[in-house]
């Protein structure tokens, strides 16, 4: 139930916005993130934008494994 | 998904897999996909993935379903719901048989609809089932907090959220619990921080990661759980999710969480009592508790002979139990695993997993 899903904001209407959710598109709330804008994706559960993406970590999770395996080592001495 | 990546991962845990390890998940997603992707089929033997009690539908108590129908019957108010809870029964049927039956039962996608739906039919009161883990509280409390700064009087909520932290303290307390290693719920942790979950590491010497829900980044949380097992790293945490998950969480979130709600003892079904680990309105938004404002009979809890209790505490699995896709099945649950879509042994039933 606690399911979320990235959409991109398309437009905005305080408080809720336009977003598209895996190429369907929908209107949200979105009062519990922080100065929202067009073009940034959000985490939405149950009809609100829960978190913005940190787009420094979206792209490539193969990277962030290898930084996992880095910082420990790194550790590790 | 990254093939050559989740290749690459599996050869790597299974590597490491010298010795049986146990590592549990505690969110209906997590249990949801790991089936789905087949992963305790990808992996050796001796990794256990266990589910713990991550999905809200299955532990919400009986009497609480039955105390929605009692509301119904007797005050005649719409029950507004979401939809994973409308198939659930109490001792006396679910809400779809309330429906059935002529009673006013809706389901919802979003908490934040209700305010449209009261203002449009002031004259019908209106009682939503809140339901969920920490990711849903700040929406309910939204709505409960947006109703009110509208004056809206006919909107009533019969809450029953419930909290992580109590719970993994009493699996962990159990002396015969066997988990080994942690998968943290990555959207509880979205807006409680992942800083919610450390204690895991400090209090129970047991690592644990906070992870997301593709399946690279659930295989890159078993990888990391399982070599810190190996590595005697007991205490180790990592926040696997940092693309959604920061260190505190969603402030504005927990702000209206710490508005709208007080901590209370809950009832976990299958399980019982459990100390401060639900979510009640407080005293400031008490005139939308529906439990005080519809009085109905409390009606008593009938025993199952199902291994649920275990099977939530990570001491078996749905497979162990006697009733497993026996007597106990979809179609005629006995437990609360095998009642929501996103419980283990639902979930077990539905993708013919061999555990």
């Amino acid at each position: 139930m606690c399911i979320a899903v990235p959409g991109e904001i398309i437009d905005l209407f305080p408080p809720q916005a336009r977003v598209k959710l895996m190429g369907v598109e929908t209107t949200i709330n979105i009062q519990l993130i922080e100065s929202p804008k067009i073009g940034e994706y959000v985490l939405v559960h149950g009809g609100c934008a829960i978190e913005k993406i940190n787009r420094a970590y979206f792209d490539d999770l193969f990277n962030i494994f290898i930084s996992i395996i880095d910082e420990d080592e790194k550790k590790d001495g | 998904m990254d093939k050559g990546l989740a290749r690459y991962l599996i050869n790597e845990i299974n590597l490491m897999a010298t010795e049986e390890i146990k590592i549990m998940e505690v969110c209906g997603t997590h249990t949801q996909m790991i089936s789905k992707l087949g992963l305790r089929s990808l992996l050796a033997p001796k990794i256990k993935l266990l589910s713990g009690p991550g999905c809200p539908v299955c532990v919400t108590d009986e009497r609480y379903i039955d105390r929605a129908i009692e509301i119904i019957k007797k005050y005649d108010v719409t029950i507004a719901t979401f939809g994973d809870m409308i198939r659930v029964g109490g001792m006396e049927g679910s809400l779809l048989e309330a429906k059935g039956k002529g009673r006013d039962v809706r389901i919802i996608y979003s908490p934040l609809d209700l305010i449209k739906m009261a203002e449009e039919n002031r004259d019908r009161n209106i009682v939503f089932l809140g339901i969920g883990f920490e990711t849903t509280a700040p929406v309910i409390a939204l709505t409960i907090k947006t109703a009110a700064e509208r004056g809206i009087e006919n909107l009533f909520c019969l809450t029953a959220i419930k909290l992580m932290p109590p719970i993994l303290d009493y699996i962990l307390k159990q002396p015969s619990h066997n988990v080994g290693g942690l998968i943290c719920p990555g959207h509880v942790a979205t807006i409680k921080g992942s800083d919610y979950f450390r204690f895991i590491g400090v209090d129970y010497c047991i690592p644990a990661a906070v992870c997301g829900f593709e399946a690279s980044d659930i295989l890159i949380g078993i990888h990391y759980l399982v070599k810190q097992i190996r590595q005697n790293k007991k205490a180790a945490f990592k926040n696997l999710y940092r693309r959604y998950v920061r260190s505190q969480g969603n402030p504005i979130a927990n702000q209206l969480i710490e508005d709208v709600f007080k901590v209370s003892c809950g009832v976990w079904r299958g399980i019982g009592r459990v100390e401060s680990s639900t979510l009640d309105l407080n005293e400031k938004y008490a005139r939308f508790d529906a439990k005080q404002v519809f009085a109905v009979e409390e009606k008593s809890i009938k025993s199952t002979s199902c291994e649920c209790k275990d099977i939530l505490l990570g001491n078996r699995t749905p497979k162990e139990c006697k009733l497993f896709a026996q007597l106990c099945n979809p179609v005629k649950p006995y437990g609360p695993c095998m009642i929501s879509s996103e419980g283990a042994c639902a979930i077990a039933y539905r993708y013919r997993e061999e555990i």
